[in-house]
């Protein structure tokens, strides 16, 4: 199967939380990336119940707004995303940040990537090129995914990227408990349990002052690793 | 009765009931082979500790690495209480978690089809 022979659908999934600022480019710059493509693609934005006006602006924009009830985390409405992918027959589904932190280009690449190397799971690391990233932010993530690594076995330069590339039978199979920031980890153990094709492919990430704002702190990496490790142990125990 | 007898017979059932159960779940496919390994492991190490109490007792005394009194009555409900907490504990965690995960999938359900109405309006 080649991407000439047959038009994929794909799903680029955004979770969104009080994102008003950056969404609409966000979506507007994916839109215009994605218009030069064989792709038929649908923007999907999963409103995690945000108090501003992320919902509005989304829609305006011409993106599919689920909408959350309430606020279920980065994981919650990742997995909401999905679910809509799976249920709506898409091919492929991407996940991007909302805050503008990932290329759209990068996103392209990656789903070529994909069909090109028949994975099921396919991380953008900004962490094989880490150029333009603080050395705050490199140490956090890299002791992320070492954690990750010892508790699951499982061996990713960039553990907790939110650019992801998921086949469909990632998309069937592929589910996970967590609903914080932790989930980017359990996936990871999720589809090593299920044997998806797992790898990576370097992104370049974009930090703006707003951006760096957003988005975590190496103390938020603190529960991330206390949330993982009652996982782990919760997942022996029954 | 024996104290320790007693011991052994008041926190039995809770063993063997949380041996039953990881059991009954990995038959059922609800639980992996490894899970189920760790969970009988840990739950035989209990048993085996209980049962073996009074003659770790006597050795540890005889060797005089300890100079405890023997179990009391007290002891004996205190470990009692101590194992059926933790049987409780473990059981209502797994309750909490499998409602925490039905909740997480009805509102991504109602989320996606009340979205999917609002696109159809």
């Amino acid at each position: 199967m080649t991407k000439k022979e047959i038009k994929y659908k794909i799903c680029i999934v955004i979770p969104a939380y009080n994102e008003s600022t950056a969404i609409g480019d966000v979506i507007s710059d994916v839109r215009d990336t994605f218009k030069h493509c064989d792709y038929e693609t649908e923007i999907v934005v999963v409103n995690d119940a945000s108090k501003d006006k992320t919902g509005i602006i989304a829609r305006e924009q011409g993106a599919t707004v689920i909408q959350h009830l309430l606020n279920s985390g980065a994981g919650g409405a990742t997995a909401t995303g999905l679910s809509y992918a799976e249920q709506n027959g898409f091919d492929i589904a991407v996940t991007m940040d909302a805050d503008g932190q990932h290329s759209s280009k990068d996103a392209i690449k990656g789903i070529d990537e994909l069909i090109k190397r028949g994975d099921d799971l396919l991380i953008g690391s900004r962490l094989i090129n880490s150029k333009g990233m603080s050395k705050a932010k490199i140490i956090g993530n890299r002791g992320l995914s070492f954690v990750t690594y010892m508790l699951f076995g499982i061996h990713s330069t960039d553990s907790q990227s939110g650019l992801r590339v998921f086949s469909h039978r990632a998309l069937e199979s592929l589910r996970w408990k967590t609903s914080g920031y932790e989930f980017c980890s359990e996936m990871l153990w999720r589809a090593k349990q299920l044997n998806l094709r797992i790898s990576e492919y370097p992104i370049e990430a974009i930090y703006t002052d707003y951006s760096k704002a957003k988005g975590q702190n190496n103390w938020n990496g603190v529960n991330i690793v206390k949330s993982l490790l009652r996982r782990r142990i919760a997942e022996l125990m029954g | 009765m024996s104290r320790y007898f007693l011991l052994l017979l008041l926190t039995t059932p809770f063993i063997l009931l949380s041996i039953l159960s990881a059991l009954t779940k990995y038959k059922l496919g609800r639980s992996t082979k490894k899970r189920f390994i760790v969970q009988f492991i840990t739950w035989l190490l209990v048993f085996i500790g209980l049962a073996s109490a009074e003659t770790i007792y006597i050795w540890l005394f005889q060797h005089k690495l300890t100079q405890t009194e023997p179990l009391s009555l007290f002891d004996v409900i205190q470990i009692s209480a101590i194992i059926m907490i933790f049987y409780i504990a473990n059981r209502s965690r797994a309750k909490i978690e499998t409602l925490e995960k039905r909740m997480q999938d009805l509102h991504q359900e109602l989320s996606i089809r009340l979205s999917d109405k609002n696109r159809n309006k």
